[in-house]
């Protein structure tokens, strides 16, 4: 493909390369504090195999996904669309050398091993819920 | 005043922490075998390991991204997880040496069976993870590591030859050794991976976001680790020098951290003793603290979950939890009964082997300038950074060759 094959339409706002500034980056919550790393992101439906209609909407991004979606990632296969840990891309404020959610993480289904290890576990142990002297 | 203390604080802190029982060890089994004639090593592996730990620092610093997120980041899910494999195995194995040498510094000290030192000092070590403010712990244990200037002290005190300490340091091998080279080249990237241990620069550039670095504190950064980890590299060379004085005309074998302490005894009789031995405790306390760290910085900047000491440990909950564990396989690693100084001077090596997949990342990213702004790295850090990763390609590719020729430096 050449570069005239490009649409020529300019954009408003910026433009991103998926693979360089989304896959793999930190994520933090509204007060900055890490939540999860993006491991894959899920995009509206493409129909796969049929011709592209030039007048349909181009796909968006809906929702970033973090878990048990790496080790399919990683190691090959497809887990079922109802196990997928999702962060809806409405969250994420900014775009930078990490990206930023608008919400606090304990608000996303998908930290809930920290929250059960918190619970469990750490918050458990005499000390564990007192800052470092 | 105050500035000026701060720095001459963060200077002796990085002479106190640049040594661990890697070093103690590959140091003194060097000298007793190779005389000084390996040297230069040190040289090479000082300068690499500023180069980089301040590369590191700087991206902390600026980007506040930590070297795992940027390892994963520039790498992608499978290649970083390979590396993740690697480089925490290796830092599992640099964690047991270490506990095992806290708890045979403290047999020394005691004749007490490190056996029962074991669970003491990991325990020991958790509770400074689990309570102690980030800066306290850097500040102590470094501060307490100088002690191991008595060995500086007593190479003069053991009115050496100079001349021949001289000339093998230009590498004129010494009279009594007879060591093949590939033995020669083996030990070679042992010191390599000694003075470049990775968990060195997850623990430095981690420790830059701890400390909340911004650019205002690079300048000082930047002098503590090239002035402090040089005068650190001398304290290795010294140790090098004393075994070679001592032990190396007498044939004298380093199978245990005793016959390292041995020319310090000899040189200034029991209160240097019980200073080196207090280093002893210090130098790997420190490396073992690092290391736990280090265990929980990388698996927690992987996979994006909440980490800091800064933070309080229900903050940062799985961070933890992974210490904890790494604390426990170590312990148990232990207490089959190795030899931790076998342990050590096999995590040397290994430490040499896992270094491109560290290194090269850190190098794309700090001249990257969506990271870095106008903080990217100049030519001349560019030019000296490219030729360190082919020097460590080199000896991460020789090492296992080399491991299995000499039959692990035998």
């Amino acid at each position: 493909m050449s570069d005239t094959d490009y649409p020529e339409e300019t954009y408003a706002g910026r433009v991103l390369d998926a693979d360089l500034h989304l896959f793999d980056r930190q994520v933090l919550d509204v007060d900055g504090e890490p939540a999860f790393a993006v491991d894959d992101i899920e995009i509206s439906d493409v129909p796969i195999g049929l011709p592209l209609d030039p007048a349909a909407p181009a796909p968006v991004i809906e929702s970033l996904l973090s878990g048990p979606v790496l080790a399919t990632r990683t190691f090959g296969g497809r887990p079922p669309s109802s196990r997928l840990e999702r962060i809806p891309w409405r969250h994420v404020s900014d775009i930078g050398t990490a990206l930023t959610l608008g919400i606090h993480s304990d608000e996303l289904d998908a930290t809930w091993t920290e929250r059960w290890v918190r619970d469990r576990i750490i918050g458990r142990i005499p000390g564990g819920r007192h800052d470092p002297e | 005043m105050k500035k000026l203390l701060g720095l001459a604080l963060g200077i002796l802190t990085a002479i106190g922490g640049f040594l661990d029982i890697g070093d103690l060890v590959t140091n003194g089994v060097v000298g007793s075998r190779f005389g000084l004639t390996l040297g230069w090593v040190v040289l090479v592996g000082v300068v690499g390991i500023c180069l980089f730990a301040q590369m590191s620092g700087r991206v902390a610093a600026v980007s506040g991204r930590a070297t795992f997120e940027i390892i994963r980041e520039r790498l992608g899910a499978r290649a970083s997880m390979a590396n993740l494999g690697a480089s925490f195995i290796v830092n599992l194995m640099t964690l047991t040496a270490e506990i095992g040498g806290i708890a045979l510094s403290l047999q020394l000290a005691s004749s007490i069976s490190p056996m029962l030192w074991m669970p003491v000092a990991a325990v020991a070590v958790w509770i400074v993870v689990w309570r102690v403010k980030f800066s306290i712990m850097e500040n102590v244990t470094g501060l307490l590591g100088l002690t191991l200037i008595v060995f500086a002290v007593a190479v003069f005190l053991l009115h050496p030859n100079w001349l021949d300490l001289g000339s093998q340091l230009l590498g004129q091998a010494p009279k009594q050794s007879s060591e093949s080279p590939a033995t020669y080249w083996y030990y070679a990237i042992a010191l390599f991976g000694a003075a470049m241990t990775p968990y060195e620069v997850f623990f430095f550039s981690s420790g830059a976001v701890e400390e909340k670095w911004t650019v205002k504190d690079l300048a000082q950064s930047r002098m503590n680790v090239l002035v402090g980890f040089p005068l650190g590299g001398i304290l290795s060379i010294a140790i090098a020098a004393c075994a070679t004085i001592v032990l190396l005309p007498k044939n004298i074998a380093v199978t245990s951290l005793s016959e390292i302490a041995l020319p310090i005894a000899q040189a200034g009789g029991k209160i240097a003793l019980i200073i080196v031995l207090l280093g002893f405790v210090a130098a790997t306390f420190g490396a073992a603290l690092e290391t736990t760290l280090s265990s929980g910085y990388t698996l927690a900047q992987y996979f994006g979950w909440s980490w800091g000491k800064f933070r309080r440990p229900a903050r940062a909950a799985r961070f933890h939890l992974t210490m904890i564990i790494a604390l426990i396989i170590g312990l148990a690693v232990l207490a089959t009964g190795v030899d931790p100084i076998a342990v050590t001077e096999f995590s040397v090596v290994f430490s040499a082997i896992a270094l491109p997949l560290t290194y090269l990342p850190i190098l794309i990213v700090a001249n990257d300038p969506q990271y870095m702004g106008k903080f990217v790295n100049g030519k001349a850090t560019n030019f000296f950074g490219m030729i360190y990763l082919v020097i460590i390609l080199v000896a991460s590719l020789a090492a296992i060759p080399l491991m299995i020729v000499t039959g692990a430096g035998a």
